[in-house]
């Protein structure tokens, strides 16, 4: 851009200096053709003296009509003159003279002024021509064409009087032009040199004039380029985004001061735009991180939200399980009550028939709680003894796991040991599964036996209370058997409420992975929103880096 | 091929009998102090305290049930250095499996350690290779102790 100012600089004040030169080139020739012109037309200047030459020529060549020596001559001719046709040739010949002679002296006497040469021309010569002319047509022709001879002599001696005082007025004439002529050519002369020379002086006045115009000139243009050039440079550091460039104010009020004065506004304004956006820029990146942070501890809260809501699941999962359990034992506990009302059922049933047998019965009662108590007592031998043959049978299948594991790693010399095992195995087995049903047969028992003491027991003391008390024992039983079955109602509602709590578990267990769905969604879309502070951040960035190339300076 | 039957909740699986050291009937432990919910103790056995892991707090989220079923087996793990034993707890561990060729099932690849099922008995037990059973920080965390 420099360059190309520099250049449109170099053109302006070339074109100036053309101009000033084609100026001066033609203003030269126009002096040396004028110089040359007047030169040439001036007095004794060489087209005048070819001029005059040619006059002189003439002058010299042809018989001067305004003097009268020709028809002099001819009148001398006519004297010698015999022939009559040479007389009339010579008579015409003079004629034409004298109207030549007048018509000279017609426009002489227009022109000559009323000084001593023009009226030694048009008076005194005039006169004497015109006497010689009226001499020879009036006196000489007549005597002539008569033939006298004499006195055509005597006349011509007459003439030739008039002829010398004509010609002593053309001689003096000739003289006073001559020396007319002279003074004028001197005249002339001086007044020519000195316009030349005025000319000259005129000629260098111009090309002073032109100098002082051109060295003008040169100079508005150079502080024009120079203001431009500045301008320029100017333009291309801003286009450059280098902001801090103090452009010159200047107080002048031309169009190349206005012109710097709105470039220095437009870089102003520029700057404090750039400053405004590279603070909008440093807030908005301020911004975006507080947005990171915060959706990062949002995560990290929605993350262990996850967890917790991960361990009331688990909480959950196993209220459920117990729940479940519970439920067990209650179809358990509802079965047992079942059997005491059909128990108490039959004992009702019963207590009629023994209503006739009630003596014997209490008789015999006495005896079965006696043999009841014996088999009570046996019935708890037998369960201890149980219990150390399951200890022993698990013990054994232990053993023979281990002995088993151990033969399988001896490899082929354990086969035997592995057969041998496995047969323990599966006798310990048995014994467990055999001492499993005596327990369950001897818990059976025991319970139907302490049952049975219980009731005989009593029954044994109502019999011996008295028969009359057999009715109130039957409407007992009635009671005790709705009772047991009212039980058996509560039991369905207890356990009813707990499958419905088992129901409600699950449903928690439910809402709880639903929950946990939530937390995963939430957190991905944090995680997502992560994304796009991290990118409204690149942006930001990349803005930052736009805005430092322009240098605000300090 | 001899394999060693349990349970873990309501997963039916099996160890080969080779990569077992012993089985343990179900003794009392002290729950460690800050251990991983699965590290139900440390038991003395053969000089050494070894972790037991309760499989069903693994698998099934819960502790096993406190029957004479229920009982420890020992088996060896080892890294590239190092080898410990550990016990794992386990329900229902009773029986022992005559084997032959294995079928595979589905393959977890989040689970892997569940190998092929033993079709020959019934519950279809899943054979599992105990040096893949735990999760790789039972597995660094015991071996770690070991080291110290």
């Amino acid at each position: 851009m420099s360059n190309k100012s520099m250049s449109n600089k170099s053109n302006l004040a070339t074109k100036l200096s053309y101009f000033v030169a084609v100026f001066l080139v033609l203003f030269s020739i126009f002096a040396l053709l004028a110089w040359r012109t007047l030169q040439q037309v001036r007095v004794q200047g060489p087209l005048y003296d070819e001029i005059m030459l040619g006059n002189e020529l003439i002058a010299d060549v042809l018989p001067p009509p305004q003097f009268i020596i020709e028809p002099y001559l001819l009148t001398l001719q006519l004297s010698e003159q015999s022939e009559p046709t040479e007389i009339t040739r010579l008579i015409e010949k003079g004629n034409e003279l004298r109207i030549n002679y007048e018509n000279g002296q017609e426009k002489w006497k227009r022109v000559l002024a009323r000084d001593t040469m023009g009226d030694l021309m048009t008076v005194t010569s005039y006169r004497a021509a015109m006497e010689f002319f009226r001499l020879r047509d009036d006196e000489f022709i007549p005597a002539v064409r008569a033939g006298e001879r004499d006195l055509a002599k005597r006349l011509l001696a007459q003439m030739g009087q008039r002829y010398e005082a004509h010609r002593y007025a053309i001689d003096e004439v000739w003289k006073l032009a001559a020396q007319r002529n002279l003074a004028n050519e001197a005249k002339a002369d001086a007044l020519v040199s000195s316009k030349l020379s005025a000319l000259a002086f005129l000629a260098l006045a111009i090309i002073f004039l032109v100098i002082v115009m051109a060295w003008f000139a040169r100079r508005a243009a150079a502080t024009l380029s120079q203001r431009v050039e500045l301008v320029s440079e100017v333009a291309d550091r801003v286009a450059h985004g280098d902001l801090s460039t103090e452009v010159p104010s200047t107080t002048d009020n031309d169009e190349t001061g206005r012109l710097l004065g709105a470039i220095g506004g437009m870089t102003q304004n520029l700057r404090s735009l750039v400053t405004r956006v590279k603070q909008a820029s440093v807030e908005l990146m301020s911004t975006a991180t507080e947005f990171a942070a915060t959706s990062r501890q949002q995560e990290s809260t929605v993350q262990g939200f996850g967890a917790s809501t991960n361990q009331i699941a688990a909480a959950v999962k196993q209220i459920a399980a117990t729940s479940q359990e519970l439920l067990a034992t209650m179809e358990g506990l509802n079965a047992v009550s079942g059997q005491t009302a059909d128990l108490a059922e039959q004992g009702q049933s019963g207590l009629s028939s023994l209503d006739s047998t009630m003596d014997r019965l209490a008789q015999t009662a006495n005896a079965m709680s006696a043999r009841l108590a014996a088999i009570r007592e046996e019935a708890a031998e037998i369960t201890g003894v149980v219990t150390t043959i399951s200890k022993v049978a698990d013990q054994t299948n232990l053993l023979s796991i281990n002995a088993a594991i151990e033969a399988e790693k001896a490899g082929e010399q354990g086969l035997g040991f592995l057969v041998l095992a496995r047969e323990i195995r599966r006798l310990a087995d048995q014994t467990a599964v055999a001492t499993l049903d005596i327990e369950q047969m001897v818990k059976q028992m025991q319970s139907a036996v302490s049952a049975g003491v219980m009731e005989i027991d009593r029954f044994a003391e109502e019999v011996r209370s008295g028969v009359g008390t057999v009715d109130r024992v039957g409407g007992q039983f009635g009671q005790i058997i709705s009772q047991v079955r009212t039980l058996s109602e509560r039991f369905d509602t207890v356990n009813h409420g707990m499958r419905s709590q088992a129901h409600g578990a699950r449903q928690i267990g439910e809402a709880m992975g639903q929950l946990m769905d939530g937390a995963r969604q939430t957190s991905v879309s944090l995680r997502e929103f992560n994304g796009a502070t991290e990118s409204l951040r690149d942006a930001v960035t990349v803005l930052k880096q736009e805005i430092a190339k322009f240098n605000l300076g300090s | 091929m001899l394999a060693l039957a349990f349970r873990a909740g309501n997963a039916a699986l099996a160890i080969a009998a080779r990569s077992i050291v012993e089985v343990l009937p179900r003794v009392a432990l002290r729950t460690p102090t800050l251990a991983p919910p699965a590290v139900i103790g440390l038991l003395p056995y053969r000089g050494t305290l070894t972790p037991v892991v309760d499989l069903c707090i693994l698998i099934a989220g819960r502790p096993a049930a406190a029957e004479l079923g229920t009982r420890i087996i020992v088996v060896r793990i080892q890294n590239a250095s190092e080898s410990r034993m550990v016990g794992l707890q386990a329900e229902d561990v009773s029986e022992l499996i005559e084997y032959g060729p294995t079928t595979p099932g589905l393959r977890n690849t989040e689970h892997a350690w569940l190998g092929d099922h033993l079709t020959q008995v019934a519950g279809l037990p899943q054979l599992v290779d105990p040096a893949e059973l735990l999760p790789e920080a039972l597995t660094a965390l015991f071996l770690a102790k070991a080291e110290a």
